[in-house]
């Protein structure tokens, strides 16, 4: 019989087992395929869509990136006799002025935000025959004159939006209310935005303030001319000062704008498939352990009659690779299913994504086939080497090979020094004194200390199960001491099942940490530093128009209200050297909201005609004193010389680095209608009306959903809720790890109950119950699963506590364990434990006495 | 279900019957049609209290059957089994076990003990499971009787094959069961280990009135009884009092030889 076909036998044999092993192989590629295939999903949604849109050049403003809110909530324009001169160009077939503004909020006739949650912007624009390639009027028709607002399908199914409904949009040039008169649909398949096209006068008029202006210029070759050259006659003929994309360039920018985020979710996807990866590599490492020492026998037979080590050796390997290859194929399958989920649940948090864009490219099974075919052979290489070693002697043995005591004390001394060289590292980390080296440390002590407890593992299994027995399984007697001695019968076995869940639970533990030291530190910061009784903001990163703050600040009950504006500058330090900043423009009030200490100078100056204030670690890098003269280019403005009044000390998050002016300082240099938006208020109540000021101002705000003001109290709380949600979705995508690693364990007791048949039989006969069989099964499970949560948990925690020690450099300064989470968390995997364990404590208690007694 | 099931007994001492098991018209059949073999067929047997029983017969004359079913660890096709005045052939599988634990000992060819137990904690095992205290005065007497106070913490690997059994034999006595059944217990010991755990078993008759059964088909291992029962095809075809080895050899070359003509 060749190696192939006893390979193909003993596979066949194992199915069950097998079938473990691979659905751990399938979880990870599965993970992989699917980001690959959402990925490539939103490539081709955003490709049809810009190519939909785009024409063939585009002439746009300098320095303006269509896709950001404008700083002043007013996007960039030029004059309509631009669009003339590009008519007028060589090759030009047809050109069309366009307006698009995303600084805006749509609002329906009860004051709800009609626009996406997603992140996607609202985009108003001006209704022109350009908007027909990418839409097609599916009700009414298109927007004509001051009283009629034209939406898109999406949304209008969405708010439950029909013609003649009222929507009222918000910028900075004020608010306008219009009737529906059309909705459109996209023909291609439109991600989220939510789009109002008004006709071309009444968008000039009512987004940029004034007609007969443009912010974009869409311009068509004639036959014959490539973009390209068209590109060309437009730029000599306009000049410079002005950014122009072909079609393909529009495309790309596009596609940049929402690469960013993409990737994040793509490498941050990839991770948690790396981690299941990780963890598969125990589970299939376990599997092929226990297949190889089942069959010692087997194998010594085999050897005996004249099979090679290396036919021994791989005719395991060939199992894995028929292992990798089954698990890789339905993982490829599945990860086509994970991304078609993964589009319905981002629809559902409003990003659309059509089905009929699924994109599987050739790379997607290629990757997928390759990681999961040599990662399994590679997990099982190791087995398959031990296999080799079996001597022809084992045939004729009755158990297996004794235990090596010295490779178990090469292994401790290994684990032991890697351990310490982790713990050494993290230590380094946590005493770093700056974030590069430090982040480098903490990640090699995060490695190594990993490696040192896997290694390590089997070694302290007798130690801890013993603890954790006494603790635990005490209670239930003679069972519970049969749980615990069978769990320490294989300290290898039980310590690489163990380290399964460690990995996963060591992460949660780690993050959770982190996550809540981030809550406690800003929280803590809060209270020390902030001043102010109610922020107001958007969330969506609109700027806060002038009506809402005016509106605001008639609010009854109010001691003041203090702006807050970002505005972008060049700043050069005396000695020449220049920077760029984003300055915060406040008023003289912004002192009582924010506490902040200074290391030289009063801050209360910086807010004086022609003075303003910089950051301690500005101040050292530039050797600048206070009374130093520095030379500021206001984007969009004049330039300035302000004399440094204050230097702040760098500590803490808020405004970390932080240069003040007055924002009357600000208006000298910048003209009106570029003058940045306020981004936030801070508003203070007068004494004792606290609660009456803070529904006053959630009164005035009523017409303005996008804005968000809370008290303190309800800040902190956001903050909290908003780390918790992060921590969530992470926790969620870890539970993959953790799916794997239950399947590892359920591998682990399947086996053991197999090889203990006729202990097991010899238990019933002289008087174990099947309850009582079962309790022991699944006790033994739960002290696995402890184990391994003990293990996670403390690491993580060192994992943790050290990240929060380095990230102390960056203001998180408070170390929170979550206790409670831990505790959960710890509580949960006995839970784990038990789930394993139903299938097979079930198992074992159907055997038959006689037959187990009887088995060999 | 009556309270003798969760009642201990004292091994023969205290019986209202002199008869410890009885079995009726026994039947046990595997397959159907063609393909039916008949195990068991008809058996009618009584195990007296206070004694020490062995069963013959050769391989497939369904002498291990036979204890199986009379032990509650496999089920008859027809018939009923009685332990004492307890019909055990229609108890369900948890009163089943209850019983094997309360009121059978058991002592197996092999593999006796649990691995991860000391002999100590082997022995006291089926109490331990039933959530009874041992009774501390009785189980130094049985521990002193099979020779153990020494060897007690040691593992089973730690020790050997004879000592193995002798484990076993505590342990199916340490509970006081009204009957132990042995299944070839001095199967896998050479002739002096066996000796000894067979002269145990007979001491363990003689001064604590332990009923025993057991399943052998060495001839020197039956003389230790004081009845041997002989099966074939299924049936019980004679029995032996007050047995020697010589005797057993020659009643089981009779069979063999009937078997060969037959």
């Amino acid at each position: 019989m060749s190696v192939l076909k006893t390979s193909l036998r003993n596979f066949f044999a194992h199915k069950g087992r097998m079938a473990l092993s691979a659905i751990a192989v399938l979880l990870s590629v599965a993970f992989v395929s699917g980001t690959l295939v959402f990925t490539d999903t939103m490539n081709t949604t955003f490709d049809k869509l810009f190519a939909s849109t785009a024409s063939d050049v585009t002439v746009s403003p300098k320095d303006t990136d269509p896709g950001d809110v404008p700083q002043g909530g007013r996007p960039e324009s030029f004059p309509a006799s631009l669009v003339e001169q590009v008519r007028k160009t060589d090759g030009v077939q047809a050109a069309q002025g366009a307006v698009v503004s995303t600084g805006v909020t749509v609002v329906d006739a009860k004051n709800k935000n009609v626009g996406p949650t997603s992140g996607a912007p609202t985009i108003a624009v001006n209704w022109s025959s350009n908007e027909l390639r990418s839409v097609e009027m599916a009700s009414g028709h298109e927007p004509r004159g001051p009283t009629e607002v034209v939406v898109d399908g999406d949304t209008a199914e969405k708010h439950g939006l029909k013609l003649g409904d009222e929507l009222r949009t918000i910028s900075v040039v004020g608010d306008f209310t219009a009737k529906i008169s059309g909705i459109v649909e996209f023909k291609v398949t439109n991600p989220g935005a939510t789009v109002v096209y008004f006709d071309t006068p009444v968008a000039q008029r009512e987004l940029l303030g004034k007609e007969g202006l443009f912010t974009q210029i869409a311009a068509d070759a004639k036959p014959g001319v490539s973009d390209d050259i068209l590109k060309a006659n437009i730029a000599a003929s306009i000049g410079g000062g002005y950014t122009l994309q072909t079609a393909a360039e529009s495309a790309d920018a596009g596609r940049e704008d929402v690469a960013g985020f993409l990737d994040v979710m793509k490498y941050a996807m990839l991770g948690f498939a790396g981690i299941a990866f990780l963890v598969g590599i125990f589970l299939i490492v376990n599997t092929f352990s226990m297949l190889v020492a089942q069959r010692t026998r087997e194998i010594g037979l085999m050897r005996a009659i004249g099979s090679s080590r290396k036919q021994v050796n791989r005719s395991v390997l060939i199992e894995a690779l028929l292992l990798g290859l089954f698990g890789s194929v339905a993982g490829v399958a599945a990860g086509v299913g994970l991304a078609v989920g993964l589009m319905k649940l981002m629809s559902s948090i409003g990003m659309e994504l059509s089905t009929d864009d699924l994109t599987v490219t050739w790379t997607t099974p290629a990757v997928g086939l390759a990681l999961g075919i040599v990662v399994t052979v590679l997990a099982a290489y190791i087995p398959a080497r031990r296999a080799g070693k079996i001597s022809p002697m084992a045939a004729l043995r009755d158990a297996g090979t004794p235990a090596d005591g010295r490779a178990g004390r090469i292994r401790g001394g290994i684990g032991l020094a890697l351990t310490a060289a982790g713990a050494a590292a993290l230590v380094a980390a946590a005493r770093a004194e700056e974030a590069g080296p430090g982040s480098l440390w903490l990640g090699l002590g995060v490695l190594c200390s990993l490696l040192g407890f896997v290694v390590v593992g089997p070694l302290l299994a007798g130690g801890v199960v013993r603890a954790l027995g006494v603790v635990v399984l005490r209670i239930f007697g003679p069972v519970g001491r049969m749980a615990e001695r069978n769990a320490l019968r294989n300290p290898r076995r039980t310590g690489a099942t163990a380290a399964a869940l460690m990995i996963g639970l060591a992460l949660v533990a780690a993050l959770s940490v982190v996550g809540s030291s981030m809550v406690a530190s800003a929280t803590d910061e809060l209270d020390r530093s902030v001043g102010a009784d109610f922020i107001v903001q958007s969330g969506t990163g609109q700027p806060i128009v002038p009506q809402a703050q005016a509106a605001l600040e008639k609010a009854p009950g109010l001691d003041h209200v203090t702006e807050y504006r970002w505005v972008d500058a060049t700043v050069t330090d005396t000695r020449g050297r220049t920077t760029t900043a984003d300055l915060a423009a406040t008023e003289p009030s912004y002192v009582k909201d924010l506490r902040r200490e200074t290391t030289a100078g009063t801050l209360t100056d910086a807010y004086g005609k022609g003075a303003m204030s910089v950051g301690s670690d500005y101040a050292a890098e530039h050797g600048v004193k206070v009374g130093d003269v520095l030379t500021l280019a206001f984007k969009g403005g004049e330039k300035a010389k302000l004399k440094v009044a204050a230097i702040t000390a760098d500590t803490g998050q808020v405004d970390k680095g932080a240069m003040y002016i007055n924002v009357a300082t600000l208006a000298e240099y910048v003209p009106a209608d570029r003058m940045p938006q306020s981004l936030l208020l801070l508003a203070s109540a007068k004494d004792g009306q606290e609660t009456e000021a803070y529904q006053a101002l959630k009164d005035a705000l009523a017409p303005y959903p996008q804005y968000k003001v809370s008290n303190q109290a309800d800040y902190k709380e956001q903050l909290q809720d908003q780390v918790g949600q992060l921590l969530n979705i992470v926790y969620g995508l870890l539970a993959l790890a953790i799916v794997v690693a239950i399947l590892g364990v359920v591998n682990t007791l399947a086996l053991s109950v197999v090889e203990r048949t006729r202990e097991i039989g010899l238990m019933r006969a002289i008087g174990l119950s099947r309850r009582q069989l079962r309790r022991m099964i699944r006790l033994e499970s739960v002290v696995i699963a402890l184990f391994g949560a003990l293990l996670g948990l403390g690491l993580g925690m060192g994992w943790g506590t050290a990240a929060q020690k380095l990230l102390a450099l960056e203001g998180l300064g408070v170390l929170e364990i979550p206790w409670p989470t831990i505790l959960t968390v710890f509580i949960g995997s006995a839970f784990v434990g038990l789930f394993a364990a139903l299938v097979p404590a079930f198992r074992a208690g159907r055997m038959n006495v006689l037959n187990a007694i009887a088995s060999e | 279900m009556t309270t003798a099931v969760t009642i201990p007994r004292h091994g023969g001492t205290g019986g209202r019957t002199a008869v410890a098991a009885r079995a009726r018209q026994v039947v046990k059949a595997y397959g159907s049609g063609e393909t039916r073999v008949v195990a068991l067929d008809s058996v009618d047997v009584d195990i007296a209290r206070g004694q020490f029983t062995a069963i013959m017969g050769p391989s497939g004359s369904g002498k291990s059957t036979l204890m199986h079913c009379l032990a509650g660890l496999d089920t008859v096709t027809s018939g009923e089994i009685f332990l004492d005045e307890t019909e055990i052939t229609r108890l369900k599988d948890k009163k089943l076990t209850q019983l094997r634990r309360d009121r059978i000992g058991f002592i197996f060819q092999a593999f006796n003990l649990l691995p991860t137990l000391s002999a100590i904690e082997n022995i006291t095992l089926p109490m331990d499971i039933a959530g009874r205290k041992p009774d501390a005065e009785w189980l130094r007497r049985v521990v002193d009787t099979v020779g153990l106070s020494e060897r007690l913490k040691h593992r089973p690997n730690e020790l050997s094959g004879g000592q193995q059994q002798r484990v076993a034999v505590a342990r199916a006595l340490a509970a006081r069961p009204e009957i132990i059944f042995g299944d070839e217990p001095t199967g896998n010991l050479d002739s002096r280990a066996g000796a000894e755990v067979l002269g145990f078993l007979r001491t363990s008759v003689d001064e604590l009135s332990q009923t025993i059964v057991m399943v052998t088909h060495d001839p020197v291992a039956a003389s230790y009884a004081d009845r041997v029962l002989y099966l074939a095809d299924g049936r019980i075809v004679d029995e032996m009092l007050r047995p020697t080895a010589e005797a057993v050899l020659d009643r089981m070359k009779d069979f063999d030889a009937r078997g060969r003509t037959s």
